[in-house]
């Protein structure tokens, strides 16, 4: 089937049953799509599909035809990530860094929805990301710096 | 070699569903926890006569692969369904899970279903046999069984238009998001020119399927408010002896103590 | 504040954000065999025999028969297997390991091996257990005579559950063969205890293990011994093989079957006369599980921290680490202590309500000061700062008003409660362990072109270390942090700088580092390359330790820590919502502002887990049940909205610009401050962790919420 893989038109050949994280990281090395969990609960595998958040761990890849997958290889070349990641740093919001990616790019669809959002909006944006590290309040910090610091980008 | 199917219209959906044992793939987000390499899935999520959400008449009619972000975002949908479906994972599974999935699945806890029992909502169910429509609450058979036939697509679910504005929701999980119901219930109370229209409450989560007795609801149904707390006693009795939670992660007593709580407060705030 | 206090960019900042720093599962797997585990399904039984399929080219099977020097894995003792021998002791004891080119058949023909077992008796209540593996006691002035003399005297048994460390990257570890040796990378807070126990498993040299930890995706203790039974088993697996072998864990065997933080049981006698408590008698028992691991320092962590932040003048106190068929125990942030300092402040709450006073008040006029003599004969050489952050944390909580208001009967759908709790965590290894058994060595190596290499292996896994160290360096050479270089640690290039754990890098590496740093700053040369190394001192103010009296400086000093904690408790459904969290925490001078924000914040929301959704279910077999994030419940961004946390700071003259350990502190006390809340909202008295909405519910109803 074809996609388009951030930005590129792609042909996938292999099954339509295989799962997208798995794709990503092994076919296509995207190792920025983390595994944490492969059920659907850790966000750590979070890509953009058709412009919205989902875990590639719970996509199969007949889910994906015809559609856009963006992952953070991808998103890290926006300028709207250069926001949220100058606000990332900023705080230290990053710790171990596995659920980063994800996290940023959930960060990205709160802002998207709500160029100004508030905090209960912000962490429930973010509430299908675990984090174990942070507690959770820099990143939410952060989201809420780039919001600032970003007017325009979103 | 297993394949899989990407069908480009309804029609072709149900032409391979009637030939060939293929597993329905709506949201994947129940599908994806236990894959096997050897599923033959068949992807509906992007057929177009299986999305959006119109009313009509009666009904508010929501595609069977409309998502839960979908179904949240849409003015159209009953405030009941809106907060339920709000419930339900994270936002990432709010944006791939369907409706249709979520009935599909069987399970008595899954958030959506319990609203459609409390609603007397409705599946249309297509073939290539033809369509059927049939109440949620007859649909679901117990021990995760559903009446769905071997060539059966679940292409929309009916909630009845009116009289669900006032209702009480309660999802208890073990944590504030991304959390699968312990107890949940669902409560609508429907009053018109003083009298109680429509009365339905259902117990999700605490049993192999939801606890859903209209029977018990016909009680107080046509009764005014001093009338029906009268027989509010009975009402409670009935449904104390209704629900025999079975135990799980969560222990039935707690279960039952719930559901009780959440009821007895459900009749009284509504002045009962 | 001290000038190195202010955040930078973290180091390792950048690579994280995009997605292309590698974590061990990211290297290509290229000419890798995949390794998969086969576990016993039996609590306890001897193996009769084990049937294999038939394998395919190029696939085998790598059991005790290929480890080519001893079958047991080094921790503190050597009864940990690197493949089950005899016999099986619980459920997840590794048998042998499935390794071959193709992940999906490799995991095809470990589904596919059948194993006989005969089964022997088992024990899962750590109660009932015959086989002790450690126990220790000491006294404290006559706890007989304040007995005797008591004018009230209460009893309580208070117990704890395990905890997951839930790292959001799983264990894993790549092991290629290299020479007689192996070279391995993964997930490791501790290169140098994997390259000595793969040394002996393998029975070469050390110098033939090289070991280097790639960046690491969460560990709080999970990953100090576990990883080197997995690269034990790597290891043995990619000798046989001849090729690296790649052996990732999934979550759900991550879950089941790694090790957790120690259940205990505890049993706390308390004397009091005229309104002081005068003696406790304490006896603390851990489950160890199956094996030994990392259990005898634990229970000594967790006994010493048994009368919490007060001086108690006579104690008696006795400490069991017993068996269980059962996941061995280990490592989780605070390492024993969480234990007996929920036991502690919850009994502090009970002899309060007892002698009907209040709870803080009791908790302040018992606190231990500067020149007290510790729970086990030691000094408490600096200032304890405690009076003055529960001051701070009252202001910021409001605790006092809202403790009196919520404290009368309360009425209504929603009750809500507050609750506090003071703790402490002893910064460094326990005892005389940095003196007789770390070591620990730092070297800086300075380049001609003026560039300094930091040679240490202590390991980065989200604490911020690599930030930390540098910073430290590089302030006390005066160079921006961009000359500073510091990489995955490496155990063929970095001397053994400890393992990183009990909260000892910044405190005890980071001050061998400053000392290397200054000694170089005096003796810089210009032009040439450089080696300056720096070895452990034990402080001279230290009362050494010694474990056969079990009496003298547990630590060398305290990092102390203050919380609060509220809940709205709904009375229809038993779920509680914390409602606000404020902390205060002495860790010394920090050495950067964010990064030490960060691991309090992380630290307290670990410990609020800990104390109430978190809960490991076992089945009648002692098996874990709990196996993926959907049932071992962490906290979301939405579970607690209002935490907060500030410092104190209480220099420690011997910790670099006078910074104390940080990372374990902030989980430690946490879980009493919960229970405290709990008891209030709901009138009721608590004994237990997690205390779930089923128990919460039970106290409502009337029933017995123990």
């Amino acid at each position: 089937m074809i996609f388009t893989l951030n930005g590129e038109k792609t042909e996938y050949q292999g099954p339509l049953n295989a799962r997208l994280l798995d794709v990503l990281r092994d076919e296509y090395r995207l190792t920025g799509v983390k595994c944490g969990c492969k059920e659907g609960e850790c966000g750590s595998c979070s890509v953009l599909l058709d412009g919205i958040l989902v875990n590639s761990c719970m996509v199969a890849m007949g889910r994906a035809a015809g559609s856009d997958v963006v992952t953070i290889e991808g998103y890290s070349k926006t300028d709207r990530f250069a926001a949220l990641d100058k606000a990332y740093a900023s705080v230290s919001a990053v710790q171990c860094g596995f659920c980063i990616p994800g996290m940023i790019l959930a960060s990205e669809c709160v802002l998207r929805k709500y160029p100004h959002p508030t905090e209960a909006q912000i962490r429930e944006g973010i509430s299908g990301n675990l984090c174990r590290c942070t507690g959770y309040n820099a990143i939410v910090h952060a989201i809420q710096i780039a919001s600032r610091e970003g007017e325009g980008l979103w | 070699m297993v394949t899989s199917y990407i069908p480009a219209d309804l029609n072709e959906a149900l032409a391979i569903r009637a030939r060939e044992p293929v597993t329905l793939y709506g949201g994947g987000t129940d599908l994806m926890i236990e894959a096997s390499d050897d599923a033959s899935y068949l992807f509906l999520g992007k057929l177009p006569e299986l999305r959006g959400i119109r009313d009509d008449d009666s009904y508010i009619r929501i595609g069977s692969e409309c998502t839960f972000t979908e179904i949240i975002e849409n003015s159209l949908t009953p405030a009941i369904l809106r907060e339920a479906a709000s419930g339900i994972g994270g936002p990432a599974i709010r944006n791939l899970g369907t409706i249709g999935g979520n009935i599909g699945n069987g399970s008595p806890k899954a958030d959506s279903v319990l609203i459609l029992f409390a609603a007397n909502a409705s599946v249309v169910l297509k073939s290539v046999r033809g369509d059927r429509t049939v109440p949620v609450r007859d649909f679901y058979l117990g021990k995760r069984k559903i009446d769905l036939k071997d060539d059966e697509i679940i292409t929309e679910v009916l909630l009845p238009r009116f009289g669900l504005s006032n209702y009480s929701y309660t999802k208890i999980g073990a944590r504030k998001a991304q959390a699968i119901s312990r107890v949940a219930f669902a409560g609508i109370l429907d009053l018109e020119n003083g009298r109680i229209k429509n009365c339905s409450v259902a117990f999700g989560a605490v049993s192999d399927k939801v606890i859903c007795r209209p029977d018990i609801d016909a009680m107080l149904i046509g009764l005014s408010l001093p009338e029906a707390s009268e027989k509010k006693a009975e009402y409670l009795e009935a449904f104390d002896k209704a629900i025999v939670p079975i135990a799980g992660r969560i222990s039935a007593e707690y279960r039952k103590t719930v559901c009780m709580n959440l009821l007895k407060d459900f009749i009284e705030k509504n002045g009962i | 504040m001290n000038k190195i206090s202010e955040s930078v960019i973290k180091l390792d900042h950048a690579g994280k954000t995009s997605g292309s720093t590698w974590y061990v599962a990211d290297f290509p797997a290229d000419g890798m065999l995949f390794g998969k585990l086969v576990y016993s399904k039996k609590p306890r039984a001897h193996l009769i025999e084990i049937k294999t399929p038939p394998l395919p080219e190029g696939y085998l099977i790598v059991d005790k028969n290929d480890v080519p020097g001893k079958n047991e894995v080094h921790v503190v003792l050597d009864d940990t297997p690197v493949f089950a021998d005899k016999t099986v002791e619980f459920i997840g004891d590794p048998i042998l390991m499935v390794v071959g080119p193709v992940e999906k058949e490799v995991k095809r023909i470990a589904s596919a091996v059948e194993i006989t077992y005969e089964d022997l008796p088992a024990v899962f209540d750590m109660r009932e257990s015959e086989t002790v593996f450690f126990e220790y006691k000491y006294n404290k002035g006559d706890t007989a005579k304040a007995f005797a003399e008591a004018d009230m005297i209460i009893e309580e048994t208070l117990r704890t559950g395990r905890q997951e460390h839930a790292y959001i990257e799983t264990q894993g570890i790549i092991a290629a063969p290299d020479g007689s040796g192996v070279m391995l990378h993964g997930s490791i807070q501790c290169p140098y205890y994997v390259n000595r126990a793969v040394a002996k498993v393998l029975g070469v040299p050390g110098e033939n293990v090289r070991v280097i930890q790639d960046p690491t995706g969460g560990a709080f203790g999970g990953k100090e011994d576990f990883p080197s039974m997995v690269a034990s088993q790597a290891s043995v697996a990619a000798v046989k093989a001849g090729k690296p072998v790649r052996l990732i864990f999934d979550r759900a065997e991550d879950m089941e079957y790694t090790s957790k933080r120690h259940p205990s049981v505890n049993t706390y006698r308390a004397a009091v006369k005229d309104g002081r408590i005068t003696a406790m008698d304490i006896d603390v028992l851990y489950d160890a599980g199956a094996y030994t691991t990392l259990s005898a320092v634990v229970l000594q962590r967790g006994i010493i921290c048994a009368s919490g932040v007060y001086t108690i003048p006579n104690l008696a106190v006795r400490g069991r680490a017993v068996k269980t068929n059962t996941v061995p125990n280990g490592a989780l942030r605070g390492f024993g202590g969480p234990q007996t300092f929920f036991c502690i402040e919850m009994m502090m709450d009970h002899i309060a309500a007892k002698l009907n006073v209040d709870s803080l008040d009791l908790k302040l006029a018992h606190l231990a000061q500067e020149g007290d003599t510790t729970s086990t004969g030691g000094k408490y050489h600096f200032p304890v700062p405690l009076k003055d952050m529960v001051a701070e944390v009252v202001r910021n909580s409001d605790y006092r008003a809202k403790h009196a208001e919520y404290t009368e009967p309360q009425t209504g759908r929603y009750r809500r409660g507050i609750g506090m709790s003071l703790f402490f965590h002893g910064a460094g290894f326990t005892g005389s362990g940095e003196r007789e058994l770390i070591k620990a060595v730092a070297r800086l190596h300075k380049f001609a072109d003026g560039r300094v290499e930091i040679l240490a292996t202590s390991t980065d896994m989200g604490q911020g270390l690599k930030t930390t160290l540098t910073k430290i360096v590089a302030n006390e050479l005066g160079l921006p942090l961009e000359k500073v270089l510091f990489g995955d640690p490496d155990t063929s290039r970095m001397p053994d700088s400890g393992p990183t754990v009990a909260s000892r890098s910044v405190m005890i590496v980071g001050e061998l580092l400053r000392r290397a740093a200054e000694t170089l700053r005096t003796d810089w040369k210009d032009g040439e390359d450089q080696d300056i190394t720096e070895h452990y001192r034990e402080p001279d103010f230290i009362i050494p330790f010694h474990l056969d009296t079990f009496t003298g400086d547990a630590y060398v000093t305290y990092s102390w820590g203050v919380n609060a904690l509220e809940v709205l408790v709904d009375t229809l459904t038993g779920v509680s919502t914390v409602t606000g969290s404020w902390g205060c925490f002495d860790v010394g001078t920090i050495i950067d502002e964010n990064i030490v924000k960060g691991q309090m914040e992380g630290g307290v929301m670990q410990g609020i887990g800990y104390a109430s959704m978190e809960q490991i279910d076992s089945d009648a077999s002692g098996r874990i049940r709990n196996r993926t994030f959907s049932d071992y419940i962490i906290p979301t961004s939405m579970d607690v909205t209002n935490l907060h946390v500030c410092n104190h700071i209480a220099e420690y003259p011997a910790g670099p610009y006078g910074a104390k350990g940080a990372g374990e502190l902030p989980l430690v006390g946490i879980p009493a401050s919960y229970t405290e809340a709990m008891e209030v909202a709901l009138e009721t008295k608590i004994g237990h962790i997690p205390y779930t909405i089923e128990d919460a519910m039970k106290a409502l109803t009337g029933g017995d919420s123990k």
